[in-house]
This record gives C-alpha cells, structure tokens and sequence, in this order.
C-alpha cells in the first residue's frame, strides 16, 4: 500500500462531502499523466513481486502462537540497519545458489493493513535475462532472513495467507488488546490489530460509516462429521451494547453454518503474492491486462491456501470473498437490498422482491471495491463486444470528461467504472489546491479498487512505464513455492506476447470462475471456462509482416467472421489449462498435430515449454525453471496438494481435533510450529529430511525436488 | 539441378504448429507441421486468387479458397500461382520479400541461427550451403548479422538410460573428419563479421574435447538436449566450463528433414503440396531426385523484453533430374 503521507484524516461525514472534489481532481490528475505517458515506448520487462508475511509469536514451551503486533518496531529496527545484513549468517548460503551475485540489491520491507503483517519487496526490479529469473528464489529467503534477523527470537515471518485463530475468543495477539474497540467496532478483534498509522483505522472506520454496519465477512462452515448442524457459530456475543453495530449480528448478520466476522481485519490481514510487469507501451499493457484477466481464477485455485477462519474450518479454499466483504463499503441501496426482509413470511409469499430506492446513493454496485474485474481495456481487435459486461456502471460524466480529454471509449469507461467508488480515506491537506505534477487523488481512487488485475499507469514524473499487477495468488508456504508461481506468471506473458494468445472469454464467465475457484478443492474438483482455441488467425500475405503481436507493427486482419461466443469457450478443469488435455486425459497425444483434435487444449505448461524451446537458456536454468514447471504441473494435476488441502489434513490428523470444524489452540500451534519448522530447514538449504516425523505429508505439499528432497 | 528454397515465414504468432506436443521430445514436428500450414497458407492466399481471378462463378472459388481439405480429395492448386522460379531457384512458396525486417532496430534483438547439415547433401558443399542458409536468414531478418550461428551435424544425440552411457554413446556418433573438414566454413562467416558467436549442437564431452582439438576458432555455445535437462553428464559440464562453452538447451533431432519427408511434403499425396510428381506415376509436378541439403532455423528475441518477434525456417533442396 501506498500513500503514506502524514496529515488530518476526514471522518466519513466529512469525507464524504469531499468525494466529489478528490475525484474530479482525480480526472484531471489521470489525464495529465495519460497525456504525458501516452506515447511512451520500448520500455524493457521489469518485474516486481511482493511477498507479504504474517508475524507470529512461537516458542516450544509457550502454549500458544500468536500474531505479533510489533509491526512498527520491526520496520524501525529495519529503517535502522542500513547494511541489512543478514546476520544469522544465512545470506553466505544464498551465495552457494545458482547464479546468484555476490553484490545483492537489499530488499525493501513495507507497512501493511495488519499490524501483524510485514511485505517484501526486492530492492530493484527483475528483468527478462533467464538466469535472473533463478535469483528471484534466493532473493525471497534473502528477505525472509533479514526479517527474521531484525526480529525477537521467538518471533517469525511466515508465509500463510491468514493467521487461523484471528478473531478466536481470548488471546491471540500479543501484545493482549480488548476488543469493541471505536474504529473497528468488532467483538472479535481489537482497534490495535491494524497498523497505528492514521490511514489504516480511518480506512476501517470509513468503510463501516459509509457502509452504515460493520462489514460482514460470513464464510460458509466445513461441516465435519460431529459438526453440530445446522452450525452456529458459538463466538458471536449477541449481548454486546456499547456500540451501535452491536445491533448487526441482532439482525442478522451472523446466519446459520457460517462463521462470522465482522471487521476489515478479517480480509486485509490476509497474505498474497502479487506479481507487476512493466509493458513496453500502454497498448501491450492495456494487452496483458485482458489477457492475463482470465488467468486469474485458475491461479486462484491452483494457490489456494486458505482453509481456516477464526479458529474453524471453512467450506471454502480461498482468501479472496473474505477481502471482498470485509472492504464492503456499499450501501443498503447500492448493494441493492431487499425492503422488508424483516419479514420473511410476507417475503416468500411476495414473488416481486422490492429493492432499497435508490435516495440517497447513486446506483445500484453489483460488486465491492475488491472483486474481480469487470471490464477489459485492450484495444485488441479481438475483443468482441460480446466480451463485455453490458450493465457496467460507470460514472457518465467522468467517462464524457475523459473522452473530451482525448482518451479512447475503452479506457475511458475502464476509468469511469473505477471512480464509481468514493475514496475512503481523504486527507484535509491534500485539498487546498490541485496538484497536477501529482497523482495523489487519482491514486486514492485507483489504489482502493481492488480489482483481480490493476492497470497502472507511470508515476507523475513519468520516470517508468506502464505496468499490469496480477493480484489473485495467495501465498505459498515456501520461497521455492512462491517464486514457482512468480516465475511461471512472467514466463506467461512472455508466451502470450511472443504467441500473441488470445484469453478472451466473456468478463461475466471470469467472475463465475472466480465463485468456482473459492470452492474446497476447486483445482481438481471443479471445472472453469477457459477459452477452446488460443491462437491468433493466421494473417494473410498482404498483412504478413513480422511480429502482429505488437498492434503498432502489422495490420491487423480484419475480423473472421465471428461465431457465437458461447462456441469459444467451454468448462476445463485446472489440470487440463495447465497441463493440456493429453496430460489430463493420462496418456500420449497422438504425434500428429494436424488430425484435428479441436477439443484438444494445448495447456500453459507445455506453452511456456514451447517458449523456452524458442530461446537460449542454459541448462542450468532451464533445469530449474523445469522444476518450477514440475510444482506447478503436479499441483493442477493433483500429484501434489495445494497448502490448503495439506492444512485441511494436518488439522484433519491432529490429536487434539475431534471432527468438529474447530481448529484448537493446540492445532493452530502445532499448524504455525510446522510451517516454521519447513522455512527454517528451507533457509538452510538443508531439505526435508526427518521433518515428516513432524509434518505429516509434507511430500504432498512440497514433492521431492531437488531442493526438498 | 534445380534448386529448391522452402520457408515457413514466421511462425511464432502463425497459431499451433509451435506447440511443442508431449512426447515430441527431440522432433522435427515443428519443422514439418510448419512447412506444410506455410504451403496451405500460400495456397489459399495466392493460388486461390488466381483461382477467382480466371473464374468468373464466385461461389466455386470461396469454396475452394475456405477449404484446405481440398489437398485431400486429390486436389491441388497450381504449383506456378504460390510457388516463385527466380534465379535457378524455385521458391516454395514464393517470398515476398517487401515483408521482411523486424520492428526494432537490430541491436534490439538476439538473433540466433541454427543450421543442420544433412546427411543426404555432400559435405564439400557445406560452405556453399552456409552461406546460402545465412543469406536468407539476413534477408529475412534484414538484419546485417546474427548473433549465434549454431553449426548441428547429423547422426548425433544423446541417448542412453542415464548422462554416462549417453555421453559414452555420443562419442562414437557423427564423424569428426566431416565435422572438423566443415567448420571453417561457419568460421569464415565469423570473420566476415555476418555472426558474432559460433555454437555447435549435440556433442558430447568426448567429441567436444576432439573437436576442440581441431579446430581454430572455439565454438562459444555447445546445444545438448537430453531428456531431463537436470540431468547433464558431468565430463561435459567440466569441460564446458573449463573452455569457457555455454551449454544451452534445445529439442531439435539433428536429422531434421528427411528424403522421404521432404518428398512427402511436396509429393502428390493426401497431405503433400503437390509440387512433386509421384516417382512411379508421374503425372503432374517436377520430376527427378529431390535431396535436402540444409535446413536453417532462426529465432530473433527482443533482448529486453523476451518476447520473440520472429522465428521460422528455410530449408534449402537439390532435384537431380533423372
């Protein structure tokens, strides 16, 4: 996150009656830089990921781990060492890794929205040089040991998406806070369980101000074989009375077999890895952004690591609902709610459901600020209009501005879809006067539209170039892990751009996927729309120059004449994306390519395999971008568990568990000891061995790779 | 002789022939699929317009021009609308060569060359044959010069249950004379300055440490495809290093192109371009003996962004009349 600045924060009342202005100077700020970026080209692949930590507290005599709140003190200690050195003697090891220079860029940590969270960032982007992409691994543990090095001893940087007994009765944290504290206003976590920085707890209160409740963050329970049924969840006081949205869960905010939660901590305390590439211009920016939409979802399920909440086994696999709702800052009429849902009866009987008018907000919002996209942006022939979501909302006059302005429809609605939103955070010093060698108000907007890909235009001084963030991963337990997934996204687009591939399915289907990815198991028990044939149409002589991957270069054919939509795209299983159906099926593909097996989709692996076949790379690397491709094969095929079917089964073979969806503080302690134990022996480069004693099934997890073995 | 030059045109963004299909491991998949989507492709661009242009029934010419399967049922288009005769050389299929060029200006890319010599064509020819193969790749590319030229000579693989014994095998395979009597060929278009680097493919540390012995000019860049790349025999990454190789990776078989898949692409079948008259029929088509000779495959890679702009082969054949 960015925006840091120190100033006065407006309380929502307030704020509110600024939103105008901030998105009005937001406008003027965007086409500032869009007019002065517009025309920049040939900038190179840079690349950035983030890995984001959770804190905890661990030691073997303390019966519990909890989450440190120590945020700040970390970063400080940090701030201070300026050499960050790693001084548990782990960075001599990173020297023995393959390719690595001696001269490192130091890492760069960040604040987060939890005060239990750390993220890291490397110290200078990557490039497309293959053997930098083996430096992206090291590079994580090197990060992961400074952490820990400017830590307390009993202190650890782990990498699961979410703490599983946040927002447990009793303690959790330490240090102890209270909770019902006046921003959150939760009964499960305290106000001092975000970071202190006035923008964070004004985020949080805004969102619920604005939203006139708390925020509701149900996620349906995994009912289990003594499971009481239908569940309620015994952690909801319903006799609190000291803040008005003590009333929520009165009304029904906390239903049957879903475990509530009722604060934004719930979903921005939670980890993810997110991947930024730099485009060359915004034409391959606004490209990959289309194309890597549809992608989301996939890697959503094939990352999943997310199966616990607030001490209970969920129903779902995924982090991603959880944010969408705890960020949920709409209103009753913009969410669209019923009228009289009081009573039910009347309800049943009444075939014509009535919908809160819309008095005071200015439309209906199908979705919260944090969802999955909801336009594409290319200026790509191929997007057909089909493609596109027709009840979009966008703001009208922002996108006429924006037009007059000189940019294209696309982008114009892409943008006036994105201001919809109020920006939640303002701060009284930014409004005196209109900054336009500045991007801040149009960041306020932008940076709190989480979609599932960000398109982000260069910073106001317009030193770099346009880039694309891929959001959906959650993190992996492992650097190894982690820096798999970060590498075969890159490879990725570097195969769609070189192939110049085509994702297109209609945007409404990746939202469906993005539903389908958040059920347990989804990677080997679901299926998602992906689209039939990739491949560009073959361009004719007349249009045949080299390289009709870049818009600017070649004419493009004009449109074939188009069949249904619905003929393009069919359900696929993760496995059969990733791995192709010949994989999928189990057996060989017959050599011949031409016998028109249309059904036959040819897979992201063996794509990026074809890419690598295409360019120089040394055995070496390629030996280790091929295990990079072998975890992720295995884990769309199913050979190996994702970390939130592995967590599902350490919980499932624990002691202390008794069928009942409850992660104890006994299974939290033990689930936290392991994931310790396996980035230890992993920062040691010492593998595996020995450990299943200690964690079971860790082979389905992590396989036998040379590293791991 | 008449001389024969096939291209593929580029064929990175040309739609599935570059997908390297499971179990294709060390082929010449893509060579041939590509060869024949390039013949179809010219067909119907070309053919089919002269087809149109001397039909006056519209209807008959869309039919024929949206139907590849036509090849099938024992059609085939006139081989003088698609294909060029310039120079002694017949162009299969024609190259319009107002298309060449990259986007960028040359620095901006890595441009590799790979030139298989084959077993079916003389090895005094072979420099002769270089220098033809480069020519279009610069051509093509409009490029003055390629970065890596990778020399690969027929007969030679690594094969074997485990890195030992295939290193041991490939020490017996090629032919070190030939080998050795064909690289001032490749070193002469160094010195003219037309490639910056020299490669050699598929040797072993045993034929690699012979080699070196007998040559002038080192070879920068030793290509070696093995069926798990993690798995390199030892001697060879010793040696690589010691003399200062790279070993890359590739997945090309170094008998690329054969007679009789040359013929069966151009030949009267169900699948061939019928440009080549059956040798027991005749009828329709050239006639004659048709031998491969080389085979070049490029690849130019925007260096700074990884994205690969252009790739394809030329394959070059001699049709002895009989």
């Amino acid at each position: 996150m960015g925006l840091l600045a120190l100033g006065t924060a407006l309380d929502w009342p307030e704020a509110q009656k600024q939103a105008h202005l901030v998105r009005a100077w937001g406008i003027k700020q965007l086409l500032e830089i869009w007019n002065k970026a517009k025309g920049k080209e040939r900038d190179a692949l840079l690349w950035g990921d983030e890995v984001e930590y959770l804190v905890v507290t661990y030691s073997d005599d303390d019966p519990k781990a909890l989450l440190s709140l120590r945020q700040a003190d970390i970063l400080t200690a940090l701030a201070n060492d300026t050499a960050l050195s790693g001084k548990g003697g782990c960075v001599p090891e990173l020297q023995d890794a393959p390719n690595s220079k001696p001269n490192v860029t130091l890492p760069v940590f960040h604040p987060e929205f939890g005060r239990f969270m750390l993220e890291a960032t490397p110290g200078k982007p990557w490039g497309i040089d293959f053997k930098e992409l083996l430096n992206v691994e090291p590079d994580m543990k090197l990060r992961r040991c400074i952490a820990k090095d400017h830590m307390l001893p009993n202190e650890y940087p782990i990498t699961l998406t979410t703490f599983p007994r946040i927002g447990s009765p009793g303690v959790f944290t330490d240090p102890y806070y209270p909770v019902s504290g006046s921003k959150l206003r939760s009964q499960f976590v305290p106000d001092e369980i975000a970071n202190p920085h006035i923008r964070f707890p004004t985020l949080a209160a805004n969102i619920r101000s604005r939203r006139g409740r708390k925020v509701q963050v149900n996620v349906p329970v995994f009912r289990d074989e003594n499971t009481p049924w239908p569940w309620k969840d015994p952690t909801v006081n319903y006799d609190l009375h000291q803040w008005p949205e003590d009333d929520d869960v009165r009304n029904g905010a906390a239903p049957d077999s879903f475990i509530h939660m009722d604060a934004m901590a719930f979903g921005m305390g939670s980890c993810c890895l997110q991947i930024t590439f730099q485009a060359k211009n915004i034409t391959e920016g606004r490209q990959m952004y289309d194309q890597l939409s549809p992608l989301g979802p996939i890697l959503l399920a094939l990352t999943a690591a997310t199966p616990i909440y607030k001490g209970f086994l969920a129903d779902t696999d995924v982090r991603w609902n959880q944010i969408s709702k705890a960020v949920d800052d709409r209103t009753r009429e913009e969410l669209g709610e019923e009228v009289g849902l009081s009573h039910p009866a009347l309800n049943s009987l009444c075939l014509l459901t009535i919908h809160q008018p819309l008095n005071n907000s200015r439309w209906r919002i199908p979705k919260s600020r944090y969802a999955s996209n909801s336009t594409y942006i290319s200026t790509d022939p191929r997007l057909r209009p089909e493609y596109l979501d027709p009840e979009l909302v966008i703001d009208e006059a922002i996108k006429q501005e924006l037009l007059d302005g000189g940019m294209d429809d696309r982008l114009a609605t892409h943008f006036a879809h994105l201001f919809i939103r109020d920006p939640i955070v303002i701060f009284d010093e930014d409004l005196h006067e209109l900054d336009l060698n500045k991007t801040d108000h149009f960041e306020n907007i932008q940076s709190t539209n989480w979609q599932h890909m960000r398109f982000k235009p260069p910073p106001a001084e317009n030193s770099i170039g346009w880039r694309v963030e891929f959001r959906p991963m959650e993190i992996q337990v492992t650097d190894f892990e982690n820096a798999a997934f970060a590498v075969f996204m890159v490879l990725i687009t570097r195969v769609v751009l070189s192939f110049d591939l085509n994702f297109y399915i209609p945007i409404q289907r990746v939202d469906e996927n993005m539903e389908t990815a958040h059920a347990r198991d989804a990677v080997l028990e679901e299926k998602f729309w992906f689209r039939r044939n990739l491949f560009p149409v073959r361009p004719p002589r007349s249009a045949h120059g080299s390289g009709s991957n870049t818009p600017n270069g070649g004419v493009s054919r004009p449109a074939t004449p188009a069949g249904p939509v619905e003929d393009e795209y069919r359900l696929m299983t993760v496995n059969e994306i990733i791995n192709g159906t010949a994989y999928a099926r189990g057996g060989e593909v017959d050599g011949d390519a031409d016998d028109g097996e249309e059904e036959d989709f040819p897979g992201l692996i063996p794509l990026v395999e074809s890419y690598l076949d295409s360019v120089n790379v040394d055995v070496v690397t390629r030996c280790e971008l091929a295990t990079y491709l072998d975890l992720i094969r295995k884990r769309a095929s199913g050979e190996l568990w994702t970390a939130a079917k592995w967590i599902r089964h350490f919980v499932a073979n624990h002691p202390a568990y008794h069928k009942d969806s409850v992660v104890s503080e006994d299974i939290n302690k033990d689930l936290v000891g392991a994931v310790i134990k396996i980035g230890e022996r992993e920062q040691k480069g010492s593998g595996f061995q020995g450990l299943e004693r200690d964690v079971p099934a860790l082979k389905r997890l992590l396989g036998v790779f040379r590293r791991c073995s | 002789m008449t001389k024969l030059i096939l291209s593929t045109g580029n064929i990175v963004s040309g739609g599935p022939s570059i997908i390297r299909k499971s179990g294709a491991y060390r082929s010449n998949l893509e060579l041939t699929h590509s060869l024949r989507s390039s013949f179809l492709a010219a067909q119907q661009d070309y053919a089919a317009d002269a087809y149109s242009a001397s039909s006056s029934d519209s209807d008959n010419a869309a039919s024929t021009n949206g139907s590849g399967s036509a090849n099938g049922n024992g059609f085939h288009y006139s081989a003088s609308a698609w294909t060029a005769h310039e120079g002694g050389v017949l162009y299969v299929p024609r190259i319009d060569w107002s298309l060449a060029g990259l986007q960028e200006e040359p620095a901006q890319y890595d441009i590799t060359a790979k030139l298989f010599f084959l077993a079916t064509a003389p090895v005094s020819k072979r420099a002769q044959y270089a220098k033809e193969a480069l020519d279009l790749v610069l051509k093509e590319l409009r490029v003055p010069s390629v970065d890596l030229l990778v020399a690969s000579f027929p007969g030679m693989s690594f094969d074997g249950d485990c890195e030992w014994e295939a290193d041991k095998l490939n020490a017996t395979q090629g032919d070190d004379e030939e080998e050795a009597a064909t690289w001032p060929a490749v070193e002469e278009l160094y010195r003219q300055g037309l490639v910056k680097r020299l490669g050699i493919a598929e040797f072993g540390s045993e034929k690699l440490a012979r080699f070196l012995k007998r040559v002038q000019l080192r070879p920068a860049v030793n290509q070696i495809n093995i069926k798990n790349c993690c798995n390199v025999p030892p001697p060879l990454v010793k040696l690589a290093k010691e003399q200062g190789i790279d070993l890359l990776v590739h997945s090309d078989c170094t008998d690329i192109l054969s007679r009789g898949t040359l013929r069966e692409l151009l030949g009267q079948g169900p699948r061939g371009a019928g440009v080549l008259a059956d040798s027991d029929s005749g009828g329709n088509g050239l006639q004659g003996d048709l031998a491969p000779q080389w085979v070049v495959k490029y690849t130019a890679v925007v260096r700074d962004r990884g994205v690969i702009e252009n790739k394809g082969y030329f394959a070059g054949a001699g049709l002895a009349e009989v």
